[in-house]
């Protein structure tokens, strides 16, 4: 039941999306491992722990990034009341990005790295990814200025996906001075996760919201402007909250702890409308499972992103944490909380309408987010607890490094455990959305 | 609220925050060289960068606390580890970590770039960031002041400075060679022997893995007091 012909080339990013997806948490699971066990040196001389790093966050990046551009891709004719500008363009934006990321994890296993953590595709992967960005923003903005009607959801999508392409430009470049490298690494890593994504994220929310709940569109446009205000108003200075060990000035003590302090405001205001959104719905809920998916989203994104975050961001408490698994609890609650959750949204709410389903059989998929949301508390907990351990035993009690980290072993032990379950989660998950079906009647 | 108010609120925090952000940008460029010494960036040191990057080391190490806290930060490695043991463990870590709870790979650098890598973490180590991490002030301490002040400072922290990266004492440092304790139980040598040990360890027992210590004579006796120091206090026990 699309209603427009071109969304279907979203199913093609979604599908791949979640492919990736289980291969990232698959490779996390051997992470964990790395962290628990002693390995044997001929295994991780042809294996190592930075290349499945490498691996583990790149896919996270590639299957995000798809799903954004599908959930654009198939939000988008419904917005702006008429096909995509090209369907090709689409086709073959989907085929660089692909091809690019099957590239570069190969590249990977062969030692090919630009060697910047996150940002390991090398150079010349780096500019077909340009390419395939400026064929998406191309593409999303023909389709924005031939619409018939204006609206502020096009917009904020537009500058969210323009922003978030920029920003990856400040992570090519070689820098001599480690120091101006990392500051500008941020530009690409915050700035997209607490800047560019949240735009995103906040218009496909808002859009998602307005479909399923029937609220009215200027009530969402409003929460629409304070929030993203509200993030970037936060996010933009809170950057800072990176620069206090980098050898910087005193002031980004204050401006990075004060406005990184502020953060967690617009993610709080988030839960609060959609709550109300969902209370003043005037459609009745068919699939009870994507309104959880939303309601968890707020709720998980205020906790690992707000809340995780806020805990260790002021200088005092970040002097200790800062680079310990404390960040790595943090991390995947975040990314959990805010962009996994999200792009999960878009899949339970695009993959039934491109399969034609109006109300589908939600029982595996209810299995699947509970298992995932459950695990991945404890994991965060988990690192949590290893992270505390680290910074009580190394750096506040000054025991060296051996005794600590032997220490924190147990932990990962229990945190691939969670791993596992996690995993049986998203493959629950996965196989629940390639194979939707129509409840049956009765 | 009307729509207007939420506009002028997204309006006013967006540029508000992006004028703030992008004249500390400026700023943090014009005030740079207080924290950094761009001076000292010699080709060595960007050829080590480029070692850096070239071997990923950054998704395993953080450095400034960024990157893979898989293994030790190495922001003030050069304090902690010295040159030549930096040396030794990027060129034949399988033999350095035989027996650690955690190993590193085999990268197969050639020993050229094994010395830029040293440049590179040497000209890291200036980077004046706010003492950070804790865990490694000792160390600079101890590099900063062993030769100089050394009446300045405890022995267990003139001896783990400079030893803690390799060698164990009670529950500091890390134990890849063996803890002081068991080690002064172990040997048989004369204080000269010891020192001369610490200073060209092939010299004295040509099949150790142990490279020559980057520490003066003067460090290096006091290190071999204090070890077999131990010896006699365990005799005592």
């Amino acid at each position: 039941m699309i209603r427009y012909e071109s969304q279907k080339v979203a199913r093609w990013y979604l599908e791949l999306s979640l492919l990736l997806f289980s291969l990232q948490v698959l490779i996390g699971l051997w992470l964990a491992i790395n962290y628990a066990f002693t390995l044997p040196q001929g295994l991780i001389d042809v294996f190592s722990f930075a290349t499945a790093r490498a691996i583990h966050t790149n896919t996270l990046v590639a299957w995000m990034l798809l799903g954004f551009m599908g959930g654009a891709y198939f939000i988008l004719p419904l917005e702006c009341k008429r096909e995509l500008f090209s369907v090709k363009i689409a086709y073959l934006q989907l085929f660089v990005f692909a091809g690019t990321a099957v590239a570069a994890v190969i590249g990977f296993l062969f030692g090919w790295t630009q060697g910047k953590p996150l940002l390991e595709i090398p150079v010349p992967l780096d500019l077909l990814i340009v390419v395939a960005a400026l064929l998406f923003v191309f593409n999303v903005a023909m389709t924005i200025f031939k619409a018939t009607e204006r609206s502020l959801i096009q917009w904020m999508l537009l500058a969210g996906v323009t922003f978030l392409s920029l920003l990856y430009l400040f992570g090519i470049p070689f820098f001599s001075d480690l120091n101006a490298d990392y500051y500008y690494w941020w530009w690409v890593i915050h700035l997209w996760v607490e800047g560019a994504w949240e735009l995103i994220t906040a218009a496909i929310v808002a859009f998602i919201i307005i479909e399923v709940t029937g609220v009215e569109r200027k009530v969402v446009e409003k929460w629409l402007y304070v929030e993203t205000g509200l993030f970037l108003f936060t996010g933009l200075v809170g950057t800072g909250h990176h620069y206090y060990w980098i050898g910087a000035p005193d002031y980004w003590l204050w401006w990075g702890g004060i406005f990184s302090a502020l953060e967690p405001l617009p993610v709080a205001l988030m839960v609060v409308d959609t709550w109300l959104h969902i209370k003043a719905r005037k459609h009745p809920i068919v699939n009870p499972l994507l309104w959880t998916y939303i309601m968890g989203l707020a709720l998980f994104h205020f906790l690992g992103a707000g809340v995780f975050g806020f805990i260790h961001t002021l200088p005092a408490v970040n002097y200790y944490t800062h680079g310990s698994q404390i960040t790595v609890s943090h991390g995947h609650l975040a990314f959990f909380g805010a962009y996994a959750l999200l792009n999960l949204v878009v899949f339970y709410f695009a993959m039934p309408q491109l399969k034609g389903i109006e109300k589908f059989d939600d029982r595996l998929g209810v299995w699947g987010f509970w298992t995932m949301v459950i695990a991945m508390v404890f994991m965060g907990l988990t690192f949590g607890v290893a992270g505390v351990l680290q910074t009580y035993l190394e750096r506040i009690l000054d025991i060296g490094y051996s005794t600590t980290h032997m220490a924190m072993m147990f932990w990962f032990k229990v945190v691939l455990f969670f791993g596992v379950i996690f995993l049986c989660g998203t493959l629950l998950t996965v196989y629940h959305l390639f194979t939707l079906k129509k409840v049956s009647e009765g | 609220m009307t729509g207007k108010t939420a506009k002028t609120i997204f309006w006013v925090g967006t540029l508000s925050s992006l004028i703030v952000f992008l004249w500390l940008t400026f700023d943090f460029h014009k005030q740079e060289s207080n924290f950094v010494k761009k001076d000292r960036i010699t080709e060595q040191v960007v050829a080590g960068k480029k070692v850096w990057h070239k071997y990923n080391c950054n998704d395993c190490h953080t450095i400034l606390g960024f990157g893979g806290y898989y293994a030790p930060d190495m922001t003030k490695a050069y304090f902690r580890l010295g040159e030549n043991n930096i040396l030794s463990i990027v060129m034949n870590p399988e033999r350095v970590y035989k027996n650690s709870f955690r190993k590193m790979p085999h990268l197969g650098l050639s020993k050229e770039e094994a010395v830029q890598l040293v440049e590179f973490i040497r000209w890291v180590g200036t980077i004046e960031n706010r003492h950070w991490p804790p865990q490694d002030e000792k160390f600079v301490k101890a590099f900063r002041l062993r030769e100089t002040r050394a009446q300045t400072l405890n022995k267990v922290d003139i001896v783990m400075g400079a030893c803690g990266g390799c060698h164990s004492f009670d529950n500091l440092g890390r134990s890849i060679a063996g803890d002081f304790s068991d080690i002064s139980r172990r040997i048989d040598y004369s204080r000269e022997a010891l020192t001369k040990l610490i200073l060209d360890p092939q010299s004295v027992k040509p099949d150790i893995g142990m490279p020559p210590q980057n520490v003066s004579q003067e460090t290096a006796i006091l290190i071999a007091d204090f070890i077999l120091s131990l010896k006699t206090e365990e005799v005592r026990k």
